[in-house]
């Protein structure tokens, strides 16, 4: 809300400066924004926190400052002004509880005291408050809004069929307002109504046909009072807030109204000649009553940490208006002023008194001790695969957990998405059901700032419409354009590295009988990736993208990419460190020709089949097609260790293992010993 | 020969050899079948009696030089046999070493670390929550009803089915309390969402929360904690100020805010307060029994006020050669 320095300061005595005034505000819980030069003047922008209707006006602000200052303030007082015409319509208040209370006056045959008299002060004060000027009329009972916080309506008489009233929408019933759409009025909105239509949405916009225009010649001026609950979420749920309806869905003091209307006819009347009603008001028996809270001082000094002493809480809560009623032994019962709409439980009395003292000015307590069992959570369970793959040397991302749907799409994983009802734009409307998509748009933007090595993982949510809509997700990404060059090293970095650190990931975590196996995801390169599984669990997925997708994206080279399933995992821990044995273990080297359809999966399987005893340790060390080898076969070369913890292996042991092997390889996989 | 110029010629001859080959001829002849040394205890045989004992021992010294000297200069041989095998294993110690390069942890994943493990260290359990969570858990629950204002203050994502996307960690107070009762000491870091993109604002940002359940909680509490983390956070020399504001599920609430050491401005950084009555009954507990304090910040402005960034959407540009610094 933006106030004008002058007309908040107007009214206390000695002028504090600006940047203190400020800061004292700020300091109360009614933070500044910023300052603005203006005509000479200042307008402060105040960002006010939604609880405190009461401070939405100069007065509500100057009245908490002047509580904090322990000085006071001065108001304008309103005085009787000579009605010269009968208010000849009935007010009808039917949403009882919504409105109880409902005061307007009729006003006709006005007429400029003097020419160009109109008040700068007003013209400022909005222009200051950015509302538009719009009628004299409109401008007056705005500023009057400004000043007390009371939000007021001037209809055109003439329009108006017969009696007022104040009631729910009915079925059907629309109003335009502002602009020219017709709202759709639901039953649970409060309106004014003449016998024939609604004419407002009450406390929150007058209806277009009914509203003053520089042709009407009688005015209604209306001032009343809104429970909060029936203005609260209405004008949002049409997509725009008022004035009014900021201050009405807040609370604005019931005592106003009648106040407030007549500081605005004692405005009308100091400019214009004109004949005017009595106010006429109408309450009924749901008006709202003087709230009580009960408290102690030592409710008080229990929240805070304090001692404060009960004659001090009553100073200070009496500077704020909130004055004692009655003393029960320790127990204070306070009145709660009718601007207070925030104030309801002992909690809140605790902040006001803390308020007025100065949050810096209470103690801090050190003796707090809570006692729980510890954990360690899921969350130091991530934070360890990050050190893991930080030390492997990939570069942790961050990508936005939306994403534009086409990506999806593009991918063939827009399956079972989950879309953003209001997104900020399209491009960001849809939740990723994977993190590949993320870590190929963070590919693209690196490609195109000249990179060509890239070794990226992220950790995040994916969603979906299945069941659960959430799950941890693990995923790397490996790019090496460059075919990596190091004066000292042949490193590959392809499809086998990136499936090493998986493997090492799953024994660092002791991941339990992990096995790959020709992947089901249309994604991916259909020979040259792999599904995980962890027991018969289905874990994630490691490989290439399918070139038919990489037509889709910006990059035309190969990259290598996983993504594993946190959720779908159980890590173990180490439970039991067995000694190792004092005998050596024994190693021999194999080298064999096979048919290039033989898996390194089939080899390894034959092998533990064949040498079920003493076998430790198989490393395969070398891998060959070509030149000395017959066309369709390949070399494959491992070395096995045996040993045992309860002796020394003879070589004749060794030598029936190796016999073993070599003839089981031959038949079962007609290998041959090379 | 006598047993003295004996032991001359013999010092004499290891000070002139330079090679194995030579060294093997002095055993030769010293020590060989017909060498100088073993020629001589040959000779003791002939000696009287009375002689021999002294004769022995002269000649076993003589034979210990000997060897003193074999060894000795055996071993200066090995050793410059392995300086010379040095020099042809020199190498380039300025060419770089192979490629070892480590990875970096996400800013945001070092500025929450560093705030959690802060917290971790004082005892508090770090917990997590969905992301995807109901108007119950996100709202209702933290005593921010349908057509409160306060609603205003989050700009929500809905979900076609009526869910949400989380506006803040706040929601992960009350499962927490639902799941473990009280007391409780718990760190909430995790992804939150608000409809709001500019310079200062993405639609996704990390927030962490802290709550404490306990008996007899007080302001002071809170403000010693808050305290004790800026001065870990920030330094010890920081200006803090603590000022109300208002969030619907704590009051009193507070907003607390550092001042900038070089513009002088106070930056706030973080929301906090006594949990507020009604949340703790909502969460299943007593309000007479329990009370509590919570606090809440934004890991983004954190990391932004730590390492000096300047646009906090570079930390979602995933830029590699900003990510690798």
């Amino acid at each position: 809300m933006k106030v004008l320095y002058s007309s908040l300061v107007e009214k206390i005595k000695t002028k504090p400066k600006i940047d203190g005034f400020c800061d004292d505000l700020t300091m109360l819980g009614i933070e500044v924004d910023d300052i603005q030069s203006f005509k000479g003047d200042k307008v402060i922008n105040f960002d006010l926190t939604p609880n405190r209707g009461d401070c939405f006006s100069v007065k509500g602000l100057i009245r908490d400052y002047c509580a904090l200052k322990n000085i006071t303030f001065s108001l304008k007082k309103t005085h009787n002004f000579k009605s010269t015409k009968v208010f000849a319509k009935k007010i009808k208040l039917s949403a009882k509880e919504a409105c109880s209370a409902y005061s307007a006056i009729s006003i006709s045959n006005l007429s400029p005291k003097k020419t160009n008299n109109f008040p700068k002060k007003i013209k400022n004060s909005l222009k200051a408050a950015g509302i538009q000027s719009i009628h004299p009329l409109v401008d007056i009972v705005n500023f009057i809004m400004l000043e007390t916080g009371q939000p007021m309506h001037v209809f055109d008489e003439d329009k108006i069929k017969g009696d007022l009233e104040v009631r729910l929408a009915k079925k059907n019933e629309t109003l335009q307002i502002l602009g020219d759409n017709d709202l759709e009025l639901k039953d649970d909105c409060l309106v004014i109504a003449d016998s024939k239509e609604p004419i407002a949405f009450a406390g929150i916009s007058g209806g277009n046909y009914h509203s003053v225009k520089k042709s009407s010649k009688n005015f209604l001026i209306e001032s009343a009072y809104f429970d909060p609950s029936a203005i609260k979420g209405k004008a949002r749920r049409y997509g725009f807030q008022t004035d009014a309806s900021q201050r009405f869905e807040r609370g604005v003091d019931y005592n106003l109204h009648e106040k407030a209307l007549a500081e605005a006819v004692n405005l009308i009347e100091e400019i214009y000649n004109g004949d005017f009603s009595k106010i006429e008001t109408k309450k009924n028996s749901f008006f709202p009553k003087q709230k009580i809270i009960k408290i102690s001082s030592e409710d008080i000094n229990k929240k805070l940490g304090t001692s404060l002493k009960e004659n001090l809480i009553i100073s200070i809560l009496k500077r704020l208006e909130i004055s004692l009623l009655e003393k029960n032994n320790s127990l204070l019962s306070f009145k709660i002023p009718s601007h207070r709409f925030d104030l309801s439980i002992k909690e809140d009395l605790v902040e006001e008194v803390a308020r007025i003292i100065g949050y810096d000015q209470l103690p801090e307590s050190k003796s707090l001790t809570v006692n729980q069992n510890y954990e360690v959570s899921e969350y130091q369970f991530t934070d360890s695969i990050k050190l893991f793959m930080k030390n492997k040397g990939f570069n942790e991302v961050i990508n936005y957990s939306f994403l534009d749907p086409k990506i999806l799409e593009n991918l063939s994983i827009s399956k079972n998405s989950i879309s953003l009802k209001n997104p900020l734009n399209k491009t960001i409307g849809t939740l990723r059901t994977s993190l590949l998509p993320s870590l190929v748009s963070n590919l693209e933007y690196n490609l195109k700032r000249g990179e060509n090595f890239l070794k990226i993982f992220e950790i995040g949510k994916s969603f979906s419409l299945d069941n659960p809509q959430e799950t941890l997700n693990f995923s790397g990404l490996l790019f090496d354009d460059e075919k990596f060059k190091n004066w000292n090293t042949n490193q590959k970095f392809d499809f086998f590295y990136l499936k090493g650190i998986l493997e090492d990931f799953f024994s660092e975590y002791r991941v339990d009988k992990v096995s790959w196996k020709k992947t089901k995801n249309n994604l991916l390169h259909p020979y040259a990736s792999a599904d995980i599984f962890a027991g018969k669990n289905f874990i994630g997925s490691i490989g290439s993208i399918n070139p038919i997708f990489l037509k889709n994206l910006d990059i035309k080279k190969p990259f290598y990419y996983f993504e594993i399933f946190l959720s779908a995992i159980s890590s173990n821990h180490l439970t039991r460190l067995k000694a190792s044995s004092v005998y050596p273990s024994s190693q021999r080297d194999f080298s064999f020709e096979v048919d290039n359809s033989i898996t390194f999966e089939e080899i390894q399987n034959c092998v533990k089949h064949s040498s079920k005893a003493f076998l430790q340790d198989m490393k395969i060390f070398d891998l060959y097609e070509g030149a000395n080898i017959k066309k369709g076969k390949k070399s494959i070369a491992f070395r096995l260790s045996w040993g045992s913890n309860k002796k020394t292996l003879s070589d004749a042991e060794i030598n029936k293992e190796a016999d073993l092997i070599v003839s089981d390889m031959k038949k079962k996989l007609n290998a041959v010993l090379r | 020969m006598d047993l003295d110029a004996l032991k001359k010629s013999l010092e004499q001859d290891f000070l002139t050899i330079s090679s194995k080959e030579e060294l093997t001829a002095l055993k030769v002849k010293y020590l060989g079948k017909k060498g100088q040394i073993t020629k001589l205890s040959k000779a003791i045989k002939e000696l009287p009696s009375k002689e021999k004992p002294a004769y022995g021992k002269a000649i076993g010294e003589l034979r210990n030089l000997f060897e003193i000297n074999f060894e000795k200069f055996q071993d200066n041989l090995e050793i410059k046999s392995i300086q010379n095998l040095l020099e042809k294993e020199k190498l380039d110690v300025s060419l770089p070493g192979s490629f070892q390069t480590q990875g970096k942890l996400h800013p945001l994943t070092n500025t929450t670390k560093r705030i959690t493990d802060f917290f971790s260290a004082q005892g508090y359990l770090i917990e997590d929550g969905p992301e995807i969570e109901s108007d119950y858990y996100n709202f209702d629950a933290l005593n921010i009803p349908a057509d409160h204002p306060a609603r205003d203050m989050h700009d929500t994502f809905y979900l076609e089915n009526g869910s949400l996307l989380r506006t803040h960690t706040s929601p992960v107070q009350i499962r927490s309390i639902e799941k473990r009762g009280a007391p409780l000491k718990i760190i909430c870091p995790g992804k939150v969402y608000r409809s709001d993109a500019d310079k200062t604002h993405t639609p996704m940002f990390h927030q962490i929360e802290g709550l404490v359940i306990s008996e007899n909680v007080n302001f002071g509490h809170l403000k010693s904690e808050i305290m004790t983390f800026i001065n870990f956070f920030f330094g010890a020399e920081t200006k803090v100020r603590f000022r109300p504001s208002y969030f619907p599920f704590t009051e009193p609430s507070a907003e607390v805010d550092i001042m900038d050491k070089s513009s002088r401005d106070w930056l706030e950084i973080m929301g906090c307060g006594l949990v507020h009555p009604n949340v703790i009954e909502m969460s299943g507990l007593d309000s007479k029994e329990f009370s509590g304090f919570a606090f809440g910040m934004g890991v983004e402005r954190m990391a932004k006020l730590f390492y000096e960034i300047e646009d906090m959407r570079s930390l979602f540009s995933n830029d590699i050669k900003f990510l690798s610094q």
